[in-house]
């Protein structure tokens, strides 16, 4: 029994589940009258993860590369307004709105991934600039106002516009009204961030450049490729994000994902992956997401004030990575 | 090196060009600095002060946004000194570290106007604000005249509760129903927040079966609060409070039956450009104005809201 547990926690992964564990455990102490032990709870806060979720999907790949991704708030705030525009203001189709946000997102990550990777700026320099840039143009394109349904016709007269009905299918429910649509995307996230990473090539030169990079490099590794396609695809979640984003909101807001990247960041560390590269793997992000999502929402049904919830969850933090950082080397 | 002088030299000639083109027409220019862009309803305050300026061709407006950074908001005031503007309108972030700055600007003969929040001290031409502890009073009294003998169960989804507004909002709204049948039965600072607020709301319709009133410190929490209840199907019958009343917000929530009501947190910006206008012709103008408040629901949208007693 013994032998086994500590077997279990040699692991990265059984550590991250042993994390995942406790925090499940304090919900059923502090538990809220037994609010937690309904199904609603859980299907709330696998959806209210989900967000930031896809935001980690694509940060694990560049910590994995031995990088870092501050951008990733803003870049979802630039595809929630424009996704917004293009489906209430211009009535485009909404799979060529998903289309033109997914390439717009690409497109700002992969300018990241370029400064990174040619112009070889330092990976927080070049995604702090970038933070800045896809802020200043999620308030440019919607000119610092949110974007709904409530818009001005030509005639100056305001009108209230139907939401198209893509929103409403995101934020909608299936099994039963038990599983969130906003929680498949994020799964599909993971499954497919999951498929590049352990069974394909470029999975395998992530790892390889965030373990040595010169090693890789000598070994004809595509280093600067592979880096760019890291920061393109993080790019390409944070737009999933961001439709995700501005269809639970009902609403564009230029200020959308506004400090997400820090939650990101905790949930890709909490699960294990080094924010020195190299190591890592989806399936321990996936519990870092659960046990940051868990947490909040623990804090939440039990009406934690403020002062108390921030206290909490950088004690948990620290505690977590030490827990990570115990036999990792 | 020299390349730099030149590119240098270049950007001087062309800023100095802006600077003689802008200042061709108008009779007075105003200054104005806002502490932070970021807020749609720091946005409408702007919008309110260009639209009431625009049918005035007599003055020229000079927006400048502090980026909710107070250091930045002091240097705008020291910018507008030493550009000779004819008048300073400022929502300061803060009221202590802008006091001397301003009363550096009173002291070079530039009347300011102080919109929103105050700054310490009185030295300055005029304050323009609404009162945050009052219009969180109304929501509580007209919650009492709605819902008093009957009971109710009340979600407070608070303003940052850091900041004066958050705190005045709720002091107000709890000292309105203290001693009544209404019970605040879960409170979370959403810091104004929509995404916050809508995931509070659904703790709230976790742990509680009765909730008949939300109280949202700000529209959009209101309005996240509405989309929770919404998707388990309890948004019947339950009231959504919120304020601020921005058209595109507030107004257009109640417009479409999302909020039972919305309380107006008015920007004052139309109203201060009229009052510069005085200061600039030489009248004698009050020295507080308190903005009156407007209340929307579903009876009254459509006629503009009723005026708060």
């Amino acid at each position: 029994m013994l032998k086994t547990l500590r077997k279990a926690l040699s692991s990265s992964a059984g550590r991250a589940a042993l994390e995942f564990l406790l925090v499940l455990a304090l919900g059923m102490a502090f538990n809220a009258d037994g609010a937690f032990f309904k199904l609603g709870t859980h299907r709330d806060t696998l959806r209210q993860a989900s967000v930031y979720g896809i935001l980690a999907c694509g940060m694990t790949m560049v910590v994995i590369t031995g990088g870092i991704d501050l951008s990733v708030g803003s870049i979802l705030g630039v595809s929630a307004v424009s996704f917004s525009i293009l489906t209430m203001h211009m009535d485009w189709p909404w799979p060529a709105a998903v289309l033109a946000c997914v390439l717009l997102g690409a497109a700002l990550g992969g300018v990241s991934g370029g400064l990174v990777a040619r112009a070889k700026l330092q990976p927080f320099i070049a995604t702090l600039a970038m933070q800045y840039f896809a802020r200043g143009l999620a308030k440019y394109i919607t000119g610092g106002k949110k974007i709904s349904t409530y818009v001005t016709a030509k005639s100056g007269e305001v009108v209230i516009k139907e939401l198209p009905s893509i929103f409403k299918d995101i934020d909608s429910r299936i099994l039963w009204g038990n599983l969130s649509i906003v929680s498949v995307i994020f799964f599909v996230c993971i499954a497919v961030a999951w498929v590049f990473l352990a069974r394909h090539k470029w999975g395998r030169e992530l790892y390889s450049v965030g373990g040595n990079e010169e090693a890789a490099r000598l070994s004809g590794v595509p280093v600067r490729m592979t880096k760019f396609l890291a920061y393109a695809f993080a790019g390409i979640m944070c737009a999933v994000a961001g439709i995700a984003q501005a269809a639970q909101e009902t609403q564009g807001d230029p200020e959308a994902g506004k400090d997400y990247e820090v939650i990101a960041i905790a949930m890709v560390v909490i699960g294990g992956t080094s924010l020195s590269g190299g190591r890592g793997s989806m399936g321990l992000t996936l519990l870092g997401i659960l046990t940051i999502g868990y947490l909040q929402k623990i804090l939440s049904i039990n009406a934690v004030p403020e002062a108390w919830r921030l206290m909490v969850t950088g004690v948990i933090v620290v505690l977590a990575v030490l827990t990570q950082r115990r036999r990792a080397k | 090196m020299r390349r730099i002088g030149k590119a240098w030299a270049c950007a001087l000639v062309v800023a100095a060009l802006f600077a003689m083109g802008a200042s061709a027409q108008a009779k007075w220019t105003i200054g104005m600095s806002q502490c932070n862009l970021g807020e749609p309803w720091r946005v409408q305050m702007n919008a309110d002060i260009k639209g009431e300026a625009d049918k005035h061709p007599e003055i020229k407006m000079v927006f400048k946004d502090a980026q909710n950074d107070t250091l930045i908001q002091r240097s705008h005031v020291e910018e507008f000194i030493s550009a000779k503007v004819n008048l300073i309108i400022i929502s300061p972030k803060e009221a202590q570290p802008l006091a001397e700055p301003v009363s550096k600007a009173m002291a070079a003969g530039i009347p300011v106007i102080v919109l929103d929040r105050d700054i310490i001290g009185e030295n300055y031409t005029q304050f323009i604000g609404a009162d945050n502890k009052k219009i969180g009073k109304a929501v509580g009294e007209w919650l009492v005249r709605k819902y008093g003998g009957k009971g109710a169960t009340i979600v407070e989804l608070m303003g940052l509760q850091t900041s004066t507004p958050g705190q005045d909002r709720h002091n107000g709204f709890i000292e309105a129903i203290r001693g009544s049948d209404l019970k605040v039965i879960f409170q979370a600072d959403c810091k104004w927040l929509e995404p916050d607020a809508r995931k509070e709301m659904e703790s709230a319709l976790a742990r509680y079966k009765r909730i008949d009133v939300v109280y949202g410190h700000n529209d959009p929490s209101a309005h996240g609060a509405f989309l929770a209840a919404q998707s388990v199907g309890r948004e019947k019958g339950m009231a959504f409070v919120g304020i601020d009343s921005l058209p595109h917000e507030g107004i257009a929530y109640v417009k479409q039956g999302i909020l039972t009501a919305t309380f107006q947190y008015p920007t004052g910006g139309d109203v201060a450009v009229v009052e510069a206008l005085k200061v600039l012709g030489g009248q004698k103008v009050a020295k507080r104005i308190v903005l009156g408040s407007r209340i929307f629901t579903a009876d009254n949208v459509a006629a503009g809201g009723e005026p708060l007693k």
